[in-house]
């Protein structure tokens, strides 16, 4: 329930950015609206419905879904993830596709679900070859070739 | 006779070896990701978006669309012998078709979708060769405050149709609005939010932002969900009906198709409504509704039937009008836009082979995917087994390669993870994705009109009342807003009194 306020406020607190940073775009008037015109009417309709979120009794649906609360992801194995994916973009340049690719499907590969280290190491490397041969060879991106030159 | 030969340019084109083969393979990897867990068509489509750059349009749109329809098929499969639909629009088909695999009808079962989807296809896409057409033509008349109506009752529609409250649906559609928003300003060019970085100037790639709403999202809400699925293992046999199955099935197909065709012409999630509909007429009009869930075929060549003609229906307002109804359908208007195609009243007129063509692969897709269905089950099944541990670094990867091939640019990533993280945030608090890309792609049509709009009436808002499609349109969108507002109201009067 308090995540629902939470969100409201940032959303409003957002709408509230959106037409700050909308300020300096000229506004024109309602005869010849210029490039601002709509940015600040969407932020002002947000602000207006994140006011209403905020004060919204819950609906039957969400009361609904009260009942049967989501369960808590596992944030750890979330933030992992996602750091690992934040790595591969950090890194894929410098390294290459093909090490980048190799050392993120073993990695995520081991983060998922732990998979013995033989498996892990087989599967990371077919998949590397087999999406640098269909994206390199057979539909010809320009994959970053880095220190391996592949 | 315009028509036979329009139809016979259609099938000219799309029985090119070149055409036959990607519908094929649309038909093929919609069918997978019908079937796998973890990537919806939506994810596939902006997925495979990426890799048909270099294609010819006609040979992009036949793949992307063979994606759509396929996995309409594939989703079927799982919600009869997993009980967890491959995606939404199959959700209903676990009532009935996961009981009759559990009395050992699977076959049966299975069958009956397959052959329910392609009659209902089928008949989708001769709708869809009659009506884009007419459509077209009385489009033609639109003027700019049309389209701002017409996009705007659109993007409300899509918002009360869609899960949840309806405030959360129109906040995704606001922030999708914004998010259109950033990059050159369509009437003067000035930059508006890009702070100075490139990849910005053209705006949000539509791409990028649909692979981490819908690809990166869905991966991370899965893994945020625990536990395991075990899959139907007795052997799957007698996959053609008998007579009493058709029998019992003819009707519930034929309703479901014409239902099915009309709702998919709505904004929204088509084929998902359609399918319920579909399924709660059957029940009523059944002389044994008591029996609907407990494993009876009607309950599965209804939904089935309809979630396949909705599919088709679903193409009319983006061919004919150039206005997409659903995410899906904005990602295939990305499609033909980065091939200088804009869809839209002429769009027919400018492009019969391509039009025609693609009607003409529908037909052949559906054909194909009876066969990839059918005889091809036991595959199926044995996809079905992949463990999700390894399925989801896959996704995860191709979705990277996918967006760094679009430009060669590690800015598109971090732009997908950055949706990706959003997506998933929004879903654990029930906002949905649809509205948002549905927007984000609508907003500068949208914002163009108003301001064309406003340019001609002086100033004056009167135009859009003064306009009888225009009236009708903004009737429509004011009826959708405020229904569902009395509805909460009446509710907390009935649940007030004694």
């Amino acid at each position: 329930m308090r995540s629902k306020y939470l969100v409201a406020v940032l959303l409003f607190a957002f709408a509230v950015l959106v037409f700050l940073a909308a300020g300096a775009l000229p506004f024109g008037t309602a005869r010849v609206p210029q490039a601002g015109f709509f940015p600040k009417v969407l932020a002002l309709l947000l602000m207006l419905l994140a006011f209403l979120s905020f004060i919204q009794p819950r609906g039957d649906r969400e009361a609904n879904q009260g009942s049967n609360p989501i369960p808590a992801p596992n944030w750890f194995r979330l933030a992992i993830i996602l750091a690992a994916l934040a790595g591969f973009a950090l890194v894929l340049e410098w390294l290459g596709f093909f090490i980048s690719s190799f050392l993120l499907m073993g990695f995520l590969l081991r983060a998922v679900e732990a998979q013995s280290w033989l498996r892990m190491i087989l599967i990371s490397f077919a998949t590397a070859v087999i999406s640098y041969v269909i994206f390199a060879r057979f539909l010809g991106v320009a994959l970053p070739t880095g220190i391996l030159g592949i | 006779v315009e028509l036979v030969t329009n139809v016979a340019v259609g099938f000219a084109v799309a029985l090119t070896p070149i055409n036959l083969l990607f519908c094929f393979l649309g038909a093929l990897v919609g069918t997978l990701v019908g079937v796998l867990p973890g990537l919806g068509p939506v994810g596939a489509v902006a997925f495979l978006l990426s890799l048909t750059f270099k294609m010819e349009p006609a040979s992009a749109i036949i793949m992307l669309a063979g994606i759509y329809y396929g996995a309409m098929y594939g989703g079927s499969t799982t919600s009869i012998l997993v009980n967890i639909p491959g995606e939404t629009a199959s959700v209903v088909t676990c009532l009935d078709g996961y009981r009759m695999a559990r009395q050992g009808r699977a076959g049966a079962a299975l069958g009956m979708a397959a052959f329910a989807s392609f009659i209902a296809g089928t008949i989708g896409v001769i709708g869809l060769m009659f009506l884009a057409p007419l459509l077209g033509r009385a489009a033609l008349s639109f003027g700019p405050p049309e389209f701002f109506s017409l996009t705007l009752a659109g993007l409300t529609l899509l918002a009360y149709l869609s899960h949840g409250p309806m405030i959360k649906a129109l906040i995704m559609a606001l922030l999708g609005l914004l998010v259109g928003t950033v990059g050159m300003d369509p009437i003067s060019g000035q930059e508006r939010f890009t702070y100075g970085t490139l990849t910005l100037r053209d705006g949000f790639g539509l791409v990028p932002v649909a692979m981490g709403l819908f690809g990166v999202a869905e991966v991370l809400d899965n893994l945020a969900r625990s536990g395991s699925q075990s899959v139907y293992a007795a052997p799957i046999k007698n996959l053609l009906p008998n007579r009493r199955d058709w029998q019992e099935s003819g009707r519930p197909i034929a309703r479901g198709s014409v239902l099915g065709f009309c709702l998919g012409i709505l904004p929204g999630p088509g084929p998902v409504i359609a399918s319920f509909v579909s399924y709660a007429m059957e029940k009523r009009l059944s002389k044994y509704p008591e029996k609907f869930g407990t494993g009876i075929i009607e309950g599965v060549a209804g939904p089935e039937a309809a979630n396949n003609a909705a599919t088709a229906g679903s193409f009319i307002p983006l061919l004919s009008l150039g206005i997409p109804t659903s995410a899906i359908m904005a990602l295939f208007m990305g499609a033909l836009m980065i091939h200088g195609i804009q869809p839209g009243p002429l769009f027919i007129a400018r492009y019969p082979e391509l039009f025609w063509g693609f009607i003409a692969s529908m037909y052949v897709g559906n054909a194909m995917l009876l066969v990839l269905n059918l005889p091809l089950i036991g595959i199926w099944v044995r996809v079905l087994q992949t463990p999700y541990a390894i399925l989801c670094p896959l996704i995860l990867l191709f979705c990277l390669i996918g967006v760094y091939s679009l430009n060669a640019n590690v800015v598109e990533i971090w732009i997908m993870l950055a949706f990706g993280v959003f997506g998933f945030v929004m879903r654990r608090g029930g906002y949905e994705g649809a509205p948002f890309i549905l927007a984000m792609v609508l907003g500068p049509i949208m914002e163009t009109s108003l301001r064309q709009s406003l340019l001609i009436s002086r100033g004056s808002f009167q135009l859009f009342f003064t306009r009888p499609i225009c009236a009708a349109l903004i009737v429509v969108t004011v009826i959708f807003l405020v229904w569902p507002m009395l509805r909460t109201k009446q509710s907390e009067k009935l649940s007030g009194s004694p």
